[in-house]
C-alpha cells in the first residue's frame, strides 16, 4: 500500500466526472468525442495505476484490473449514450465484466446467478419494454436521431458533482481505513456453491422463503398494474338481464 | 484461483454506485433511469461481496443473493409502472409528469 493513495482516488473520480460531464448528451450541440476519449483514457490509466497499487504483489492481477476498468467504462458509456438500446447493450457489458470479477474473487455462484438473472431475464424485459414503447418511431426521424428527451440531459453539472462527490468520499474512506488482515475465504467442505447453498438452507432458510413470497407478490402486482382491458366480442353485445330468456319465451 | 481483493471490489462498487446516481439524476428516459438503478444495485452487490471477503465468511454472498431477488422484483414492478405511465402519456419522458411536482 503506497502513501497518499487517496489523492489518486480523488484524481480518478475527478477525471471520471469530467468524462461524464463531457459525454452527457446536450441537445443539438455536437458531442465532443475527442475530449471524451482523452478523459476516459486518462481515467483508465490512473485507475489502472490505482488498482495496481492496491493489489500489491498479488499474482495474476492483470485480468482483475482490466475487468474492473471494463465494468466502470461500460457503466460510464451506458449513462452517456443517447440511444436507450445501446445503453442496454452497455449494461450487458457491465454485467458480464462484474460476473467475471466475482468469479475471479471466488464468488462463482453469485457471479453466474448475476449473469443469468440480469443479462438473461431483467435485460430481456427492459429491451422488450423499450421495443414496445418505441415501435411507432421505426420509420420516422426519431429512430435514427433519438428522442429529444434522450438527447438532452437534465442538470448535468449538479448531478455529476453530487454523484462524483459521493463516489470520492466513499472511495477515500475505503482506501484510508485500515481493514486489518485480509484473508481469503476458507470454505469448509466443498466449493463455493455447496457452501453457499448450505448457509442459505440453514442460517437463512426463512429469508429464502420470504424472498420467494416476495417474488410471487411482485409478479401478481406487476400483472395488476400493467394489465389493460381489451374489449372482447361478448363485451360489445349488450348483456341481457338474468332470466330474460325465460320471460320472453311463449307459454307452452 | 481465488484472489483476496476486497478493496478493489469496494472501489468498483463505489464508482458504479456513483455513476448510477448520476445516470438516474441526469437521464430523462424512464427506462434508462431504471437501468441506472440497476447499475447502483450492481455497485451494492460488488461491495457486499468485497465486505464478505474481508470477513472471511459467506454471509456477504448470501446477502448478495437477496439483493439479486430485490433487484428482480424492482425491475418487474418498475417496468410495469413504466408501461402504465407510457399508456397514459404516450411518452417515456419523465418530464411528462412534471405536474406531480406540485
Amino acid at each position: 500500500m503506497i502513501e497518499n493513495l487517496v489523492y489518486i482516488v480523488y484524481a480518478v473520480t475527478a477525471l471520471g466526472a469530467v468524462a461524464l460531464f463531457v459525454g452527457l448528451p446536450r441537445g443539438d450541440k455536437p458531442q465532443r468525442n475527442g475530449l471524451l476519449f482523452i478523459c476516459m483514457a486518462l481515467a483508465a490509466g490512473v485507475s489502472y495505476f490505482m488498482f495496481d497499487a492496491m493489489l500489491g504483489s498479488v499474482g495474476g492481477k492483470v485480468p482483475l484490473i482490466v475487468l474492473s476498468l471494463l465494468s466502470i467504462g461500460g457503466a460510464l458509456r451506458m449513462v452517456t449514450h443517447p440511444q436507450p438500446v445501446y445503453s442496454a447493450l452497455y449494461f450487458i457489458m457491465v454485467i458480464l465484466a462484474t460476473t467475471a470479477i466475482l468469479v475471479l474473487c471466488g464468488a462463482e455462484f453469485l457471479g453466474f446467478a448475476l449473469a443469468m438473472v440480469y443479462a438473461g431475464a431483467i435485460l430481456v424485459t427492459y429491451v422488450f419494454v423499450l421495443m414496445l414503447s418505441q415501435q411507432s418511431t421505426l420509420h420516422s426521424d426519431a429512430f435514427t436521431q433519438g428522442f429529444d428527451y434522450d438527447r438532452e440531459a437534465r442538470e448535468p453539472f449538479w448531478a455529476v458533482a453530487a454523484g462524483s462527490l459521493l463516489a470520492a468520499t466513499v472511495g477515500a474512506v475505503i482506501v484510508e481505513r485500515d481493514w486489518g488482515g485480509i484473508e481469503t475465504v476458507a470454505v469448509e467442505g466443498g466449493d463455493n456453491t455447496v457452501a453457499l447453498g448450505r448457509i442459505l438452507m440453514t442460517q437463512y432458510a426463512i429469508s429464502v422463503e420470504l424472498a420467494a413470497v416476495l417474488l410471487m407478490v411482485a409478479m401478481i402486482g406487476a400483472i395488476a398494474v400493467a394489465r389493460k382491458h381489451i374489449p372482447q366480442a361478448e363485451d360489445l353485445t349488450p348483456r341481457r338481464p338474468l332470466g330474460a330468456a325465460g320471460r320472453e319465451a311463449k307459454p307452452y | 484461483m481465488e484472489m483476496a481483493a476486497p478493496q478493489v471490489l469496494m472501489i468498483v462498487g463505489a464508482l458504479l454506485f456513483g455513476i448510477g446516481v448520476i445516470g438516474f439524476l441526469t437521464r430523462r428516459n424512464m427506462i434508462v433511469m431504471f437501468l441506472s438503478t440497476e447499475i447502483m444495485f450492481q455497485g451494492v452487490l460488488t461491495n457486499l461481496v468485497g465486505m464478505g471477503l474481508l470477513r472471511g465468511d459467506l454471509n456477504g454472498q448470501a446477502l448478495g443473493i437477496f439483493v439479486l431477488v430485490i433487484a428482480a422484483v424492482e425491475a418487474g414492478l418498475g417496468l410495469a409502472i413504466v408501461v402504465m405511465l407510457y399508456r397514459r402519456r404516450g411518452t417515456l419522458d419523465a418530464d411528462g409528469w412534471r405536474t406531480m411536482r406540485g
